[in-house]
Order: C-alpha cells, then structure tokens, then sequence
C-alpha cells in the first residue's frame, strides 16, 4: 500500500480493474438523518479493507449500501463495476451469489443444525448430488475448524462458534467478496484470535476481497491492509493502519488512541448543565 | 374535542394503511404461492409444524368443547321433549359455526403467535436480511411456505376438532344422559346436509387465509426488538380473534 493519509473529502478512488467495489460521491438518509455525504471509498481486489469509526457513523449501513439491501440517495455503489442501483431483481440476486457476508451475531438458522446452515446457500442455489454438497461443506467447516460441530444445533454454539459457522456458510458459494459486520464484537479474546486469524487466512487462501467493518483498532491493524475511517457521514482518513497512526487529524487521533474526549463529544448535545440544575421548572 | 377528532382521523388513516400494505404483502404471497407449491416439501413441513403440532389443543378443546354442548344442549332440548334432536342440533351448530370458529381462535393462539413470533425472532436476529444477501428470498423461503402451510392445516383441524367435539357430545348426551343411541345418529345423519359440510369447510379455508395471513404478516414486518417481536405476536392473536369473528358474520349472511 503506497497510500498517503487524506483528508475529509479527499479526491474519489479512481475506478479500475483493481477495485472489487467503490462508492463514489454517496449520499444517504434515513428519516431525514445524513448518514453520509459524498461518500467516497474504493476497496481493492485482493486485500482486507478495514472499515472504522465510531458508533452510529453508518459502518453497518455502508455493507448494506454494497449488498444492495439498502439504496443510496444520491453517488454510486460500484460492485464489480456495475453500478448497484441499475440491477434488477434477478441480477442483484445474481451479484450477491458472489458475495457473502458474516452478520454481527452470525444470523444462522436456527431452526437447522450447524450442517444444514453451510448447506443452506448450496440447497438453494445448486443441485448438487448429496455427496459432493456433503464434502463441501465439511471441508468449510474444517476450514474454520468446527467439521466436528456439525450436528450441534444453532442455539447450543459459543458466540464464537456461531460467528466461524456463519463464516463457513459466507465462503460455501466460494464468494469474490467478503463483508464482515463487527466480526470480534462480543468475543473473548481467544475466539477474537482465531477470528481474526481466520479473516486472513481465508482472503489470501481464497484469493477474494474482504471487507471488514468493525471500531477494535487494534485487532484489524494486525490484518488490515487498508483502512478508512468514517466520522460526519464522510471519510476522515484512509491508507495502511501505520499511515493511519500518524494521521495528524485530531478525530482520527482520538479514534485510534481510543479517547474518551475529542472532537468526537464524550457528551451527547445537552443545555448548559448549571443552568439545567437550577431551573426550577424543569421536573417539579 | 378537535384533539380527540385528530386522534380518530390518525387512527384511521395507520388503519388504512396498515390495510393496504397487508392487501399488498397478501398480492406478494399469492403471486409466490404456485412456485412455492413446486417446492411442496417445504410446505409439508409447515403443515406439521402449524397442524401437526396444535393437533393436542385442538382435540382437548374440542372434546370439552363437544361436552358442555352434550350438557346445555341435553338441558334445553329436555325443555321441550325432544332430547332425541341433540344429535342434530349439536351436528348443525359445530358443522356451520362452533367448529371452524373456535377451531381459527386457537389456531390463532397455537400456531398464530408461534408464526409471528418465529418470524419476528428471525427479522430480529439478521436471519431474514442473512436470506437476502444469500440471495434467497425470504418471502419465498420463509412466508409463503408458512402460509400455505397454514391454509392447509386449519380445514383440516376443523374437521378433526368437529369429530372430536361430536364424539363429546355423544359420550355426554348418550352415554351419561341416557339418550336414545339410534335416534341421536339417524336424526343427525337425516337432518345434516352437503350444504351444512361445505359452509364449515368455506369457513375452515376462509379464517386459515385470514389467520395464517395476519400471523406472517405481523411477524415478517415486525420491529426487529423484543417488544417489537411481542408486540406483533399479540396483534396476530387480537388481529385474529377480531377478523375471524367478523368474517363469520359475513360468511353465515352470505350462505343462509
């Protein structure tokens, strides 16, 4: 990664062969809120894009802006160059076939065991004879380490357990592009590792793109090979987590330093406190 | 006074529209059914889980059910000399109202809430957007299934529930009120008419469409929290209880 740090609105990624995926100048609302604001991000063919920044700045909604779940207002999602908005139903569809996505609490069925959840994309996408969908999805379970899980239903895994079958079900159509939802929320630090190490490995033995959205700075600078970070509904600053550590914004300072005070407000938008304590009217 | 004129006109107006997107969300199951029946494990599946599975409430219900009319029956035909007619009457008033009535309330309890619960559970945890990204659709997958599932499990219910509610009547009226044996089968099976089975059966297929309808509507436009999840399984059962009540009145008008 040759990227130097930029600033809020930095010139838009250029559109190539190199990018699995882009968003170019996207504006999106929900109920009259600004999520983002000429939104521009490109994530490149081949690497784990990191994507951060604090609760609440649209990280989740970005995902579903590439999957196509969500609409942008305005701008352009770009998936393997086309533009998102443009596809029908059957082509969307399609799109995401060569996708997959790992949800924040891993979203299995929980009506099926663990087997049956890798199955599920290949039962309904592929008639394959039952030995071969069988081989397949154990050696994905065998890739992230639970082909002896198989038969324990959804609800008796592990939060950790839960997130690596979810992840084992993510690659099962053999995806081009990876999206993870906060995929070390909630983990103790063992399953974290094994998470993260998963993340990796995965992208360079598959050779797909990964798309990683989380705010645990640390772990994802150990794999990311690029990142951004979103502040404002806008992108704040991006390149190698090295560049990102000497970002000379100050959000980007507090982001990644993990203050509690910055220019990201430790307090929510409030009156003055002593005038609020000594107004008689309020809560009498 | 104009305040409470403004509440009224909201209400209406959340009425109409949570009316028009149920029309709508109806269209869309409709439209997925015959593609959905091609698929009829699916469906067989869900014919379990909603018929199946109520089958021990629906037979409990239905013998108590049967019983107490055995008892008020007996007590009211005795009035008037002719407990011989219990048969008949017992047989009319589950064949055309009591069996497919109380048959959709419970359905509406058992496997209603189950439906809307299970959906808004699988809205709540990512499982249906999880679908989507899959590139399946949940309606195809998940709703229509569960729908058809419905609309074919609760005729069938009403039936068993009937024969088991006149199974009670008879244990009651003949066996431990003394009714004469043959003329409580022979007035029943001289006075029911085809017409009399096919009203129940209309009935039967009428509240499993409403039913099976509110139940996934509410639980697939859940609001994805647990007192969204909560919120929607009531509804299904109040929602339920209501349409299927009214539905009633207007199908007995119809088909007197």
């Amino acid at each position: 990664m040759n990227q130097t740090p930029k600033p809020a609105g930095a010139a838009a990624p250029s559109v190539d062969a190199d990018n699995v995926a882009a968003l170019h100048g996207v504006d999106f609302s929900i109920d009259g809120k600004v999520i983002f604001r000429g939104l521009d991000i490109a994530i490149r063919r081949g690497e784990v894009t990191a994507i951060m920044g604090p609760s609440g700045t649209g990280k989740t909604t970005l995902l579903r802006l590439i999957t196509g779940q969500l609409r942008a207002d305005s701008g352009r999602v770009l998936v393997e160059g086309r533009d998102v908005a443009g596809l029908s139903r059957r082509e969307l569809y399609a799109m995401r076939r060569r996708m997959g996505m790992l949800f924040q609490n891993g979203a299995l069925l929980t009506d099926l065991d663990v087997f049956e959840n890798v199955a599920f994309p290949l039962r309904e996408h592929a008639q394959l004879p039952e030995r071969l969908l069988r081989n397949i999805v154990l050696s994905k379970l065998q890739a992230v380490g639970l082909r002896g899980a198989a038969q324990l239903r959804a609800q008796q895994l592990s939060g950790g357990m839960a997130r690596r079958v979810a992840l084992a079900r993510a690659i099962v159509m053999d995806p081009q592009l990876l999206l993870y939802d906060e995929p070390f929320a909630g983990l103790d630090p063992i399953s974290m590792g094994v998470v993260l190490r998963l993340i990796r490995s995965l992208n360079d033995a598959l050779g797909i793109s990964s798309v990683v959205v989380t705010h645990d700075v640390r772990e994802i600078s150990q794999i990311a090979d690029s990142s951004y970070i979103l502040s404002g509904g806008q992108v704040v600053a991006s390149g190698t987590p090295a560049e990102l550590r000497e970002h000379p914004s100050p959000v980007v300072h507090q982001f990644m330093d993990g203050l509690a005070d910055g220019p990201v407000s430790f307090h929510y938008p409030a009156p003055d406190y002593p005038a609020q304590l000594l107004d008689r009217s309020e809560g009498a | 006074m104009i305040g409470l004129l403004g509440e009224l006109t909201d209400s209406l107006r959340r009425f109409l529209e949570r009316l028009g997107a149920m029309t709508r969300f109806f269209g869309q199951v409709l439209w997925q059914s015959p593609a959905v029946l091609l698929r009829f494990r699916l469906v067989v599946e869900q014919v379990y889980n909603t018929g199946a599975l109520s089958l021990v409430i629906i037979m409990t219900c239905g013998l108590f059910v049967g019983m107490v009319l055995g008892l008020q029956g007996h007590d009211l035909l005795q009035r008037f000399g002719s407990e011989e007619a219990l048969g008949t009457g017992a047989a009319l008033s589950l064949l055309k109202e009591l069996g497919p009535v109380v048959t959709a309330l419970l359905f509406a309890g058992r496997a209603g809430t189950a439906l809307a619960s299970e959906l808004g559970l699988m809205r709540a945890t990512d499982q249906l957007s999880a679908m989507e990204v899959m590139a399946v659709d949940p309606m195809r997958r998940v709703v229509v299934p569960r729908f058809l599932g419905g609309v074919i499990a609760m005729p069938l219910l009403t039936a068993i529930f009937i024969a088991v509610a006149l199974f009670g009547v008879q244990l009651v009226g003949v066996q431990f009120l003394g009714v004469d044996q043959g003329s409580f089968w022979s007035q029943m099976r001289g006075a029911v008419e085809l017409a009399d089975v096919n009203e129940g059966l209309i009935k039967g297929v009428t509240f499993g469409i409403a039913c099976s309808l509110i139940a996934v509507f509410e639980g697939y436009n859940a609001e994805p929290t647990a007192e969204g999840v909560g919120r929607a399984t009531t509804r299904t059962v109040v929602i339920s209880a209501v349409v299927t009540l009214v539905l009633d009145y207007i199908l007995t008008a119809l088909m007197l």
